[in-house]
């Protein structure tokens, strides 16, 4: 019985790798999020309730992580924190860099305890770069902002 | 004599009770009172007791509270309990726990809780669940940047594998399901509600001092290892909000107010009636809500160059100066990110409309967005109440009348609809008693289980479907032979609504009728019916018109009806309402009804 538990965690798990790749192939970029959204909070409950029986249900944040960063390109305690926000929030970050304002840029510079307006400003300028054409991941784009915020 | 004794036994008995149960304690156990003494606690996992007769037994249970911390023992159990050794800690009953909790402290580690708002999110009529919207927690967070770090806590039902279509709906009203917390950062939620489902959210900040947020994320990590039935009307997400605030702060009693029916608003209002208990409201949009205020502020050139964007890609935007364009810009971009959410456009094509006006918007980089994003939002704080009484005075093809009837909940469309989705309307439970005067008799004129209708209005934008269903057990007469009866109808229909201004709904709807009734003709009908309506929203005066013609299995069933309704609303929870009602039938009399009555909402 445990046998098989551990194999069907084993094939779950490879499942899922080969899901995280899909996901990769078509992009981390602009949309994935409405996609993954789409779903709503089912897919996390539906992990909860799989994994646990009544009364020992496991608990704790579930992060929207997409699979969008497979073979752990992003390293680095800020760096993965700012991955994590822009794979989640690359739509409006767009935007907001685009036009040089908005919630997500200050966040941003939060996490980088950098000054907003100094943030909003090299987003703004530098869009072109972050953004060079519309099929950009947010790996490209996390390491884009550290590029441009050391320069 | 002995009756003395007795009762004086019984007050004894009452007093040591009340002195070691203090609220506290009753609170952060979810214990609720039995309607014949005692208590039962409200959640269902095993593991939320220690004790075992916990459940019932708040004394049992905490002594096996006491002693699990004086043991030192069993690290899991000491480690879920955190609410409770916060509790017995302040009240000198257990020493200081030498166990370290680590994933408790990570736990607290992520959140970094610094607040906690409730958060209220606007009716969603394409889902029967959130018809009545709903209610979840915001933990803020003391990160710098936004509270778009922050998390948010929900209770909801776990559905997974029954979600069914009609299992649903018996599931969800009879406990099949169990309900449990999740947390997921507030940008995951600001997306499914803001920008998927495009509901606004209303930020409640709550005013909890230091000691009550601790208790309110150990009791959050205490609880969120629980599951419990969920039962959509009753024991739901909101309710378990009321308790767990209740556990922040006993003197609350919120879930006190919410034995019988617990609907979101009416959960958020008790909240923000409370004395301190709500710092400030926040409004946040959701993105159609943003397009939509945007696009009314635009002048006619840019409303014609922001046609020309979202439709045929055309960002240059030539005829207009360049201060006006940053506006249509920004708001073709939010468009297209709700068409792409919509289906409309593959990844390849969504994706390029995205980035030409992203370039575009870029290309000003010294120009600003001149009109505001968000609107100011009417506060459903300020919406009349969810039960609804009316009393009213008529006449039924010359016989008067009076009609008594309550309905639970939750919205007409001539009701005030000031805070509440506009062109929707959920009718629960409606039932109407009605005296005759000339027969002299009392019947139950009509229970409307239930009713929904949505107008909602195609425009260039948007193009949502407007809909409409129910059932309904009314007393109804043959105009032939003048039997009365009882006939149980069911009807679903779609249609459009158009509003070509402000104050005005034009629709049409097809529907379906199905009907049956053991004195009508042949027991029954199906019947088809073809619906034209007008609503005129002047604020405090709401006019409803409406025309159908039916055609049925039956000549009973083949009609047309003709119905005019108004109410003028006096203040938030007062209207004064007529309505007149006309079914031009195919054998014997027409019928005509008119009736003027009061609402009451409370």
């Amino acid at each position: 019985m445990k046998k098989i538990f551990i194999l069907s965690a084993v094939v779950a798990s490879a499942m899922f790798a080969a899901n995280a790749q899909a996901i990769d192939s078509t992009g981390c970029g602009l949309g994935s999020m409405a996609w993954r959204g789409q779903s709503g909070p089912v897919p996390q409950i539906l992990a909860v309730t799989t994994n646990g029986s009544f009364g020992t249900q496991t608990f704790g944040i579930t992060f929207g992580t997409s699979g969008c960063d497979p073979n752990g390109r992003v390293s680095g305690g800020t760096q993965k924190m700012v991955f994590n926000f822009l794979e989640n929030n690359m739509e409006q970050y767009a935007l907001d860099a685009a036009r040089g304002e908005g919630e997500t840029l200050d966040t941003i510079a939060g996490m980088l305890n950098m000054d907003k307006q100094e943030f909003a400003k090299k987003s703004q300028q530098n869009f072109a770069a972050i953004f060079p054409d519309s099929n950009v991941d947010a790996i490209f784009v996390t390491n884009k902002i550290f590029e441009i915020i050391k320069a | 004599m002995k009756n003395i004794f007795l009762i004086s036994l019984l007050l004894l008995s009452v007093s040591a009770k009340a002195e070691t149960l203090s609220p506290e304690w009753l609170a952060l156990g979810h214990y609720r009172p039995n309607v014949f003494g005692g208590y039962t606690a409200s959640i269902d996992s095993d593991n939320f007791y220690l004790a075992d007769n916990g459940r019932t037994n708040p004394q049992a249970e905490l002594k096996a509270t006491i002693k699990l911390f004086n043991e030192q023992k069993d690290k899991e159990k000491i480690c879920l309990f955190q609410g409770r050794y916060l509790f017995l800690k302040k009240q000198g009953l257990i020493e200081e726990s030498k166990i370290r909790c680590e994933e408790f402290e990570q736990f607290k580690k992520d959140l970094q809780p610094q607040g906690v708002t409730l958060l209220f999110t606007d009716a969603y009529m394409n889902n029967p669940s959130s018809l009545f919207g709903h209610t979840l927690l915001r933990i803020d967070t003391a990160r710098k940047g936004t509270q778009l770090l922050a998390h948010g806590a929900n209770y909801g039902a776990f559905t997974e594998g029954k979600e069914n279509g009609a299992l649903f709906a018996i599931y969800g009203l009879t406990g099949g399901y169990y309900g449990g917390w999740t947390v997921k950062p507030y940008y995951d939620i600001i997306n499914t509600y803001n920008n998927i489902e495009n509901r606004d959210i209303w930020e409640l900040n709550l005013n909890l001092s230091d000691e009550e947020l601790d208790m309110f994320v150990a009791h959050l990590w205490e609880i969120g290892h629980t599951q419990t039935r969920y039962y959509f009307f009753t024991k739901n997400c909101s309710y378990m909000i009321m308790e767990m605030l209740d556990a922040v702060r006993p003197s609350l009693h919120l879930a006190d107010e919410f034995w019988l029916q617990t609907i979101p608003l009416d959960t958020v209002k008790a909240v923000y009636r409370r004395p301190d208990l709500v710092k400030d409201v926040n409004y946040r949009p959701s993105r159609q809500s943003k397009i939509i205020h945007r696009a009314k502020q635009m002048n006619k050139a840019q409303k014609k160059a922001y046609l020309a964007a979202i439709k045929d890609k055309d960002y240059n935007l030539k005829n207009l100066p360049d201060e006006q364009k940053a506006d249509v810009l920004e708001t073709a971009y939010q468009y297209v990110q709700y068409q792409f959410v919509k289906k409309e456009y593959d990844l390849q094509e969504y994706r390029k409309r995205s980035f030409m006006g992203l370039m575009a918007r870029n290309r000003l980089q010294n120009q600003k967005a001149r009109m505001s994003e968000n609107p100011e939002g009417k506060s459903p704080l300020k919406s009349h109440e969810s039960k609804r009484m009316t009393l009213g005075f008529g006449s039924k093809d010359g016989e008067n009348f009076q009609e008594f009837s309550v309905r639970p909940a939750y919205h007409s469309l001539t009701d005030n609809n000031y805070g509440l989705l506009p062109g929707a309307e959920i009718n629960f439970l409606n039932l109407k008693i009605r005296h005759y005067d000339s027969s002299q008799k009392t019947v139950l004129q009509q229970f409307n289980l239930l009713g929904i209708k949505s107008l909602s209005p195609i425009n260039e934008m948007f193009h949502p479907i407007s809909f409409n269903m129910g059932l309904d057990i009314a007393r109804e007469s043959r105009p032939d032979t003048q039997k009365e009866g009882y006939v149980f109808n069911a009807w679903v229909g779609g249609g459009a609504a158009y509003k070509p201004t402000d104050f005005l709904s034009l629709y049409f709807m097809n529907n379906l009728y199905g009907s049956y009734g053991g004195f009508l003709p042949h027991n029954q009908y199906i019947g088809i019916g073809f619906a034209g309506g007008a609503f005129v929203d002047f604020n405090r005066l709401k006019l409803l018109a409406e025309a159908e013609k039916i055609f049925a299995t039956t000549w009973y069933g083949s009609q047309i009806r003709y119905k005019l309704e108004a109410n003028l609303i006096l203040t938030t929870n007062w209207g004064l309402a007529a309505e007149y009602k006309y079914n031009d039938r195919q054998k014997g009399d027409d019928e005509e009804e008119f009736m003027t009555s009061v609402r009451y909402y409370f």
